[in-house]
């Protein structure tokens, strides 16, 4: 299975993509969220992708409506992976076609959680 | 005869208080910095001084903010170290960056107990503390020790009637 990391934070997507590699995935990482489409359009698509909420250039939710307004991207799943942590931002993130929702800091386990609510752990891997 | 007429603000509540902000950091530490030393809290404040970094995050809205960490500067390059779980030589981006993700993660779940906030601004690195305005009230302050060496995570709010840019 393969991932897309978005996040501005160099520290935050090696912290992700390392957790995600360790439950058996492959990754892939952007810096926003006009570079993570850029990873899209050229392909293969990724199963997930993690995106975080504040970043320059391109913000998780204009890459998430933009991603959702795109039916080749119909099968990527999308997971907020953010500080935003009001209930009104995460109805907003869901509204706009986000699967899933994971507030920071959170631990493997709860990244393992939300991947098992998904269906996206790979194979042999319980959460 | 002309009346005096007095505006009173309301005494501003501050949502935030050390004890929120103690949980938060708490939460961060054990999700990111567990396989290193405890982060001990102090009851005295320990101010940072000299060659410092200073992480920042603003939240906008109806009643502005700063959240800010502060280390000595011989502290980041061991804090990002524990974040990225790498012993090596790192960047001075690396230590930015690591030290910014730091403040954006307790600002960002500051920014979640202030009613009416709006963005969270992306997060600043600088080598001095931010200024405030006179009427800018510290609403939360963490003093943390680690590895023999403090921390200071503050949060600034507006004060009255919210029209200040607090750490501008």
């Amino acid at each position: 299975m393969k991932a897309l990391v978005v996040d501005d934070s160099r520290a935050m997507r090696k912290i992700i993509a390392g957790a995600l590699r360790k439950l058996g995935y492959e990754t892939v990482e952007a810096a926003d969220g006009a570079e993570a489409l850029k990873v899209l359009e050229a392909g293969p698509l990724p199963d997930l992708a993690t995106v975080d909420w504040n970043m320059p250039v391109m913000d998780g939710l204009t890459f998430v409506t933009q991603v959702r307004a795109n039916r080749d991207y119909r099968a990527l799943t999308l997971m907020m992976v953010t500080t935003e942590a009001e209930h009104g931002q995460i109805v907003r993130a869901l509204a706009a076609g986000a699967h899933e929702y994971l507030i920071k800091p959170f631990t493997v386990e709860s990244l393992e959680e939300k991947l098992s609510l998904l269906g996206l752990l790979p194979e042999g891997v319980q959460a | 005869m002309t009346e005096l007429v007095e505006e009173f603000y309301d005494e501003p509540t501050d949502y935030v208080e050390d004890e929120a902000l103690g949980q938060i950091v708490d939460a961060m530490w054990a999700s990111y910095f567990a396989h290193t030393e405890f982060l001990l809290p102090s009851f005295d404040q320990h101010d940072i001084e000299g060659d410092i970094f200073c992480a920042s995050v603003t939240i906008s809205g109806a009643r502005p903010g700063i959240v800010t960490v502060s280390v000595e500067r011989t502290l980041g390059l061991p804090l990002a170290q524990a974040l990225l779980q790498e012993d090596g030589e790192l960047t001075d981006e690396d230590v930015y960056d690591s030290l910014g993700e730091v403040a954006n993660i307790v600002g960002g779940n500051i920014k979640a107990l202030v009613p009416d906030a709006g963005p969270l601004g992306l997060p600043v690195v600088s080598t001095a503390l931010p200024l405030h305005g006179a009427s800018d009230r510290l609403a939360a302050r963490l003093d943390a020790n680690w590895k023999g060496q403090w921390l200071t995570f503050e949060v600034w709010l507006a004060g009255g009637n919210g029209s200040e840019n607090v750490g501008g």
